[in-house]
């Protein structure tokens, strides 16, 4: 009895030590050639996610696994912050400015920008990579039609509609702080009719087809163009701008110096409009992230050559 | 892509993207076969040594059912809480789940074993050892192998929802073409995988349990 | 904690009988359709292999598949999440009526003929009684299953305690993943508690282990 006692303690020991420390053989869960990159739940960042995967797997031995479907940026800072993820596909400058660090806008870009840079590097150890080169950002677009029928070219233009508007919105922004819903409406001053949070991925559609009569969604997604909406400017300048930078722990970047320059190889490569084709490819063209990333890729041969 | 119709765009999608539906598989399939394994390590060993003691395993059995009856997003988050984000939280409660099935199977087979048996093995001076090695186990691997074979299809299951945090495997897809225009094809190519693996895994280890039963030989 | 309840606690009452309602239609309407099935299986013994395998086959399609599948057809919002759950309540309630009922020891069914108890009779009166706690051991353990799924039925826009863990999960938010988890857990729990106490006091006492 004893001894077989002694043999499962020791069984669940060993179980045990399998679990916390190799990690687990085809699924590089943790270790240390590994490089793990956090992904949110959006065509983007998704595809995003996959070109740095692919570039390092390409450039270098080390081994990339994808943290994918995070819900919000919060997740993808706290899963850098906690060490289960080494880098974020992309972050956004605009939306760290207001969310993590809970600053307002200056008004100036440029600013805002080295604000986010100096305060991650010193408060939290990440460390902002040169931009892909597009910035991302919330916008509220309509279809031709309710332009006309409500006359709205800027966001302001809604105010005076405002109670009878249906809108959707991403579900995380109704309830974050800094640049959410109840700062929007402080800001603006006026509140919608009804606003009904949904899957950020599925605001166009409720739009074009007229199920919602105005809702927020990402500048660069391509279904703005393929549905012909009309984007209303931002005309009191709420949203800070957004521009997207792989961002990884300070940490990794010095024990695998060559990520820096892999991973700026895509520096301004990738433009407004490109971001718009590739996630229309992913969003429309039953594509999977990972293969348009890799078609995108290969067609710029891996931008062999940029950035030596 | 609108002008075509779902099994249209299922094919089109399988085109494009094949071998990332087959990477997301075999991903699928290792975060579920890893749980499992784990548990049938910690739990065929467990389910042994409460054979011997009806108290303790009251005890050990009701504590696993009431993992069991945890609703398993609820589990999968809060070890999230604990354990971050990524493949390492789905192994683990994967391996939660699997514990149930394949602990209570063990000793349902251990208590099967007809004592005769066992005083014939102890007349012809088996060890304890020797008996559970050649007389126990063997009886029992028809049983524990339906545990084992419960406790795999559940795990398919829940690494489906392991997408949430993060893990990857089937569930992507899945959660992808919820969010996608027009997703039902894209909601297709990941359930269909999935509900095949499963169905599969519950046949092939179906059959495994037949042949180990020891009553067909 | 006491701010937390302040200033959501409305929502969460408002989400537990979200939950509560998902899952006890979902499991009525498996019960009202499984039992009769079962009955009728028991005198269709040719078929019934065939259909409780069928159903076992649904069993094993992992929920989030067929969660999934239900938005293509019936979009989203709580009628897919009633559907996929009660194909999900109906296995464990079929198979445990069949068992049950197969288990009625024939000579009792003889009595009962004897006596002159029409086919009806016999069946409401003597074998769903004798079968009642095998019957509900299937219900408990379905109760189990919607329960569980009905969690993650907000996914797909159902509503109920999931709302909580996925806000919780999307935002990293402990607080509203444990305001999701804990109640889901304790429902989970005491139901299985309380239909585990039918389910013995169902049961003969001839037989009460």
């Amino acid at each position: 009895m004893n001894k077989r006692r002694i043999t499962i303690v020791s069984v669940l020991a060993m179980a045990m030590i399998f679990l916390s420390g190799c990690g687990f053989p085809g699924l590089s869960s943790s270790s240390d050639d590994t490089i793990r990159i956090a992904a949110l739940n959006t065509t983007e960042q998704q595809i995003l996610a996959s070109m740095d995967q692919q570039m390092i797997e390409h450039y270098t031995d080390l081994h990339v696994t994808i943290i994918s479907n995070l819900g919000s940026s919060n997740v993808s800072f706290e899963a850098m912050k906690r060490g289960d993820a080494d880098m974020s596909a992309a972050r956004y400058d605009g939306t760290d400015l207001t969310t993590i660090l809970g600053k307002t806008s200056s008004g100036n870009p440029k600013t805002d920008s080295e604000t986010v840079k100096k305060a991650f590097q010193k408060k939290y150890g990440f460390t902002y990579l040169p931009s892909y080169g597009f910035a991302d950002t919330y916008a509220w677009m309509v279809t031709q039609a309710t332009a006309k029928k409500y006359n709205l070219n800027t966001v302001s233009d809604m105010k005076t509609h405002a109670s009878e508007l249906s809108v959707g919105l991403d579900q995380t922004w109704m309830k974050r702080s800094g640049d959410g819903y109840p700062a929007f409406q402080k800001k603006y001053n006026f509140s919608f009719g009804t606003a009904s949070p949904m899957q950020i991925g599925l605001v166009y559609d409720a739009v074009s087809a007229g199920k919602m009569d105005a809702v927020l969604g990402y500048s660069t997604d391509g279904r703005i163009s393929s549905y012909n909406l009309k984007l209303l400017k931002d005309d009191q300048n709420f949203f800070p701008p957004y521009y997207a930078y792989p961002v990884a722990t300070t940490k990794i970047l010095k024990e695998h110096p060559e990520l820096i320059k892999v991973l700026s190889k895509l520096s301004g490569k990738i433009s407004v409009s490109t971001m718009q084709k590739l996630n229309y490819q992913a969003d429309d063209e039953l594509k999977e992230p990972s293969v348009v990333a890799k078609e995108f890729l290969q067609k710029h041969n891996y931008f062999e050559g940029s950035n030596d | 892509m609108k002008n075509m119709n779902l099994g249209q765009q299922l094919v089109e999608y399988f085109i494009n993207n094949g071998m990332y539906v087959l990477q997301q598989f075999s991903r699928h399939f290792l975060i579920s076969i890893y749980g499992v394994l784990l548990a049938a390590i910690v739990g065929v060993p467990i389910g042994i040594w409460i054979s011997r003691s009806k108290k303790l395993s009251d005890v050990v059995i009701g504590i696993a059912n009431v993992i069991q009856t945890i609703p398993s997003l609820a589990m999968l988050s809060i070890i999230m809480l604990g354990l971050g984000l990524g493949v390492n939280t789905v192994i683990v409660t994967v391996f939660l789940y699997s514990l149930l099935p394949i602990i209570k199977n063990t000793y349902t087979g251990m208590q099967n074993v007809n004592e005769d048996i066992l005083d014939a093995g102890k007349g012809i001076g088996m060890t304890a050892f020797q008996r559970l090695r050649f007389i126990e186990l063997p009886l029992s691997m028809s049983v524990i192998m339906a545990g084992i074979r419960n406790a795999l299809v559940l795990a398919i299951g829940i690494t489906a929802i392991g997408s949430f945090v993060g893990s990857g495997g089937l569930g992507d897809i899945i959660i992808r073409g919820t969010n996608a225009t027009n997703g039902a094809a894209i909601i297709l190519a990941g359930a269909l995988p999935t509900a095949i693996m499963a169905i599969i895994s519950d046949g092939v280890l179906g059959f495994l349990e037949k042949k180990l039963d020891p009553s067909r030989h | 904690m006491i701010s937390f309840f302040q200033a959501n606690g409305a929502e969460l009452i408002l989400k537990i009988w979200q939950h509560i309602y998902l899952s006890f239609i979902s499991l009525g309407l498996g019960i009202i359709v499984a039992v009769p099935i079962a009955i009728g299986l028991t005198r269709a013994k040719k078929i019934a292999g065939f259909v409780i395998g069928l159903a076992s086959v649904l069993q094993t399609v992992p929920s989030m598949a067929l969660l999934a599948l239900m938005i293509p057809i019936f979009g989203i919002g709580s009628l897919p999440a009633i559907v996929a759950l009660f194909i999900y309540s109906l296995l464990p309630i079929l198979r445990n009526t069949y068992i049950g009922l197969n288990n009625v020891d024939p000579s009792v069914l003889d009595a009962a003929k004897g006596i002159g108890m029409s086919n009806m009779q016999s069946i409401i009166q003597v074998e769903l009684k004798l079968a009642a706690p095998v019957i509900m051991a299937g219900i408990r353990l379905s109760a189990t299953f919607v329960i569980a799924w009905a969690t993650l039925a907000s996914y797909i826009g159902a509503g109920g305690l999931g709302d909580f863990i996925f806000n919780g999960l999307n935002l990293y938010r402990s607080d509203l993943i444990l305001a999701g988890s804990v109640p889901v857990i304790l429902l989970a729990l005491i139901t299985d508690y309380i239909l585990g106490k039918i389910e013995y006091v169902l049961t003969p006492k001839s037989i009460r282990v």
